[in-house]
């Protein structure tokens, strides 16, 4: 029957749109209407079914921020997601305690998603609250001063800039905190 | 194959019978010119992107010459500075002598060759100045994103009308896949480029992956195709080997590549079934790759001797070699257990390259060899400087893929014994990156000597004129 695709140009064109359009339409459209966890921010208040907490919408100085993180490309080294491997959730925790999961409710307002397709450096799915201000001020200007071996480019004009450091830190400091799941332990308490 | 279409990819109509067109090639002549200078531009942040890697510090104080900057630089000046705009120059060339006839509009192909160097120029503007949309391959901010659509049309209405206008009735494989391409890139293009602004999260990300999947599954693949299904018959005389193969391998192409998108989020916050449709459509992309690489083997059978000395058969048949592995590791990255190791190791970047440049580039690289001694009616520079450009490529590349394999593997093993700490599993790949930088100085010398054999070869063509036909 495709044999008419080498004479007629019009058939050519249609039959090759039509292939295309089957699996375009059932795996980009579809989806987000089978599956509503894609658009629906995380919130959960029962321990029974997992960690506890409520997606916020980002403030303007976290966006702000944001907006620095994907003007610097952080992105390009740094995902964030904690993937459904051992491992991810061992290296995405925090003293001794497990990590969950990266799920689709945590990311609803997020765009561009930063998930990221490459790890040169750790992934930041949970890195909030892990560092404090001062830490990521030594860390930006040089991160070699506090990890040895690393490679991960110096960022001085950020240090420089207050207004964009704030903003950035602002930023970092929300990643992976709708859900509850670290000791109460860290630098803020 | 019919006769007429064999004959015509055998041996060229030009000068074989009076009533043949004379072509311009023009446009042609131009998208190549600009799109060598890029290759070599871009290669020199390639290297310098590479150099990064050993020497974190190295412009650490330059804000606009930081590595987050000077990786999309490198990703886009490559894909659509170089590697689009040399398939389009060589579809240019290429689609009018399929179809008997003139270009339908040499001044709408120069202007469109004119506004693809402002895009180009643009993003190097907004790469730099970090104006970037934070999506992967589709990095460059809204304005230019229309003017690539607007370039798009004006390539696709030129080639469309050539098309429509042919002497032959017959269409060669040639012609479907560049007609696929520009249907299908147009609406890859729109989803990843503008569909993807009105989602968020999740949904943003497999539109955007089904963008970046099919960039190059459905744009560079299908006129990558276009181009070895051309040049492999006229490079080495040879017809084609089998039409029905030929058909399956597009037909199959144009149903199974655009559902893979998610493989790119395998163990990712994406819905499980949607990650096994697309593991189960990556198997079957073996079907259409398979039954492409079994048709130019065969056609090459009794030919093989012709490697020898033939530049441009060189680059197509390592490019096929390149593909048939590339594609063959594809599919086996999509299985979850595999992908637990690979996924987000440097891993990735070996198979990146090995497609776009193995395969798309080595496909782009060996048409240009073709084209431009015979659209400047002249002969190439060197043939020798054309062997050692081959040779360049081809043990930098390989430098390149397999250090980076072998150190990406190792990588994802190190990921997942949680005891290893993670700056361990960076200090451990040092070794790999600087092999990397060393076999990517090698790449570059391979474009250096492709670009001064061509620049040369255009320069040289009045003082050294052959009558031979184009």
């Amino acid at each position: 029957m495709l044999r008419k695709a080498d004479t007629n140009f019009g058939f050519a064109i249609a039959a090759a749109l039509i292939f295309f359009f089957i699996g375009g339409t059932l795996t980009t459209i579809v989806p987000p209407l089978v599956d509503k966890t894609w658009a629906k921010p995380f919130e959960n208040s029962d321990p029974a079914k997992g960690p506890v907490g409520q997606l916020k919408p980002y403030t303007d100085v976290e966006l702000k921020g944001r907006a620095i993180y994907v003007r610097e490309g952080c992105w390009y080294c740094h995902t964030q997601q904690t993937r459904t491997l051992l491992a991810d959730t061992k290296r995405s925790g925090w003293k001794g305690v497990d990590s969950p999961i990266s799920t689709p409710d945590e990311f609803v307002y997020d765009s561009p998603h930063m998930f990221g397709t490459k790890r040169t450096g750790p992934d930041l799915s949970r890195v909030g609250g892990k560092y404090d201000t001062q830490w990521h001020r030594t860390h930006f200007r040089n991160p070699r001063d506090l990890v040895p071996g690393s490679i991960m480019p110096p960022f001085p004009w950020l240090v420089a800039n207050q207004e964009e450091f704030t903003a950035v830190v602002a930023y970092l400091q929300t990643l992976g905190r709708a859900k509850h799941w670290r000791p109460d332990n860290d630098y803020e308490k | 194959m019919p006769e007429e279409i064999s004959n015509t990819v055998k041996s060229g109509p030009a000068g074989i019978a009076g009533s043949w067109p004379e072509h311009e090639d023009t446009t042609a002549k131009w998208f190549l010119i600009s799109s060598i200078a890029y290759f070599f531009i871009v290669g020199i942040i390639a290297v310098t992107i590479a150099a990064k890697f050993v020497w974190p510090s190295l412009l650490g104080t330059v804000q606009y010459l930081t590595y987050g900057r000077l990786r999309p630089l490198h990703v886009n000046g490559m894909l659509f500075g170089w590697l689009l705009a040399a398939d389009m120059g060589l579809t240019y060339y290429l689609v009018p002598r399929l179809c008997g006839v003139k270009l339908w509009s040499e001044k709408l192909g120069v202007a469109t060759a004119a506004l693809w160097n402002v895009i180009v120029l643009g993003a190097v503007v907004c790469l730099l100045m970090g104006w970037n949309q934070g999506l992967e391959y589709a990095e460059l901010p809204l304005p230019l994103d229309v003017l690539v659509v607007v370039a798009w049309i004006m390539f696709g209405a030129n080639i469309f009308m050539t098309i429509a206008s042919r002497k032959y009735d017959q269409m060669y494989v040639s012609i479907w896949y560049i007609m696929g391409t520009i249907l299908w890139t147009a609406f890859v293009y729109l989803t990843g480029n503008f569909a993807v602004l009105f989602a968020t999260g999740t949904n943003q990300a497999n539109l955007n992956w089904m963008y970046v999947h099919n960039a190059v599954g459905l744009i560079f693949t299908p006129v990558g195709l276009a181009l070895a299904y051309y040049f492999i018959p006229k490079a080495s005389n040879t017809p084609l080997y089998s039409h029905k193969l030929s058909m399956i391998g597009f037909w199959s192409l144009a149903f199974v590549y655009v559902w893979t998108g998610a493989h790119h989020m395998l163990h990712g916050p994406i819905s499980q079934w949607l990650q096994t449709i697309a593991i189960a459509f990556s198997l079957m992309l073996l079907i259409p790759v398979w039954a492409v690489v079994y048709n130019f083997f065969a056609t090459m059978k009794g030919q093989w001797h012709q490697l020898k000395d033939n530049v441009p058969l060189k680059f197509l048949m390592s490019g096929v070699v390149f593909y048939l592995l590339t594609c063959f590791q594809g599919p086996m990255h999509s299985l979850r257990s595999v992908n637990a190791i690979v996924s987000k190791t440097d891993w990735i970047p070996g198979h990146a390259h090995m497609a776009v440049l193995g395969a798309f580039s080595f496909f782009a690289i060996a048409g240009t060899y073709f084209m431009i001694p015979r659209v400047f009616r002249t002969r190439l520079f060197s043939e020798s400087l054309g062997n050692w450009s081959f040779w360049f490529l081809m043990l930098g590349g390989l430098g390149f893929f397999t250090t980076l394999w072998l150190g990406g593997f190792w990588q994802g093993w190190q990921w997942n014994n949680p005891a290893i700490p993670f700056i361990d599993t960076v200090i451990a790949l040092k070794p790999v990156w600087i092999v990397r930088f060393f076999s990517g100085i090698l790449m570059f010398l391979g474009i250096v000597s492709f670009a001064y054999n061509i620049m040369a070869t255009i320069i040289g063509a009045k003082d050294n004129p052959e009558t031979a036909a184009a």
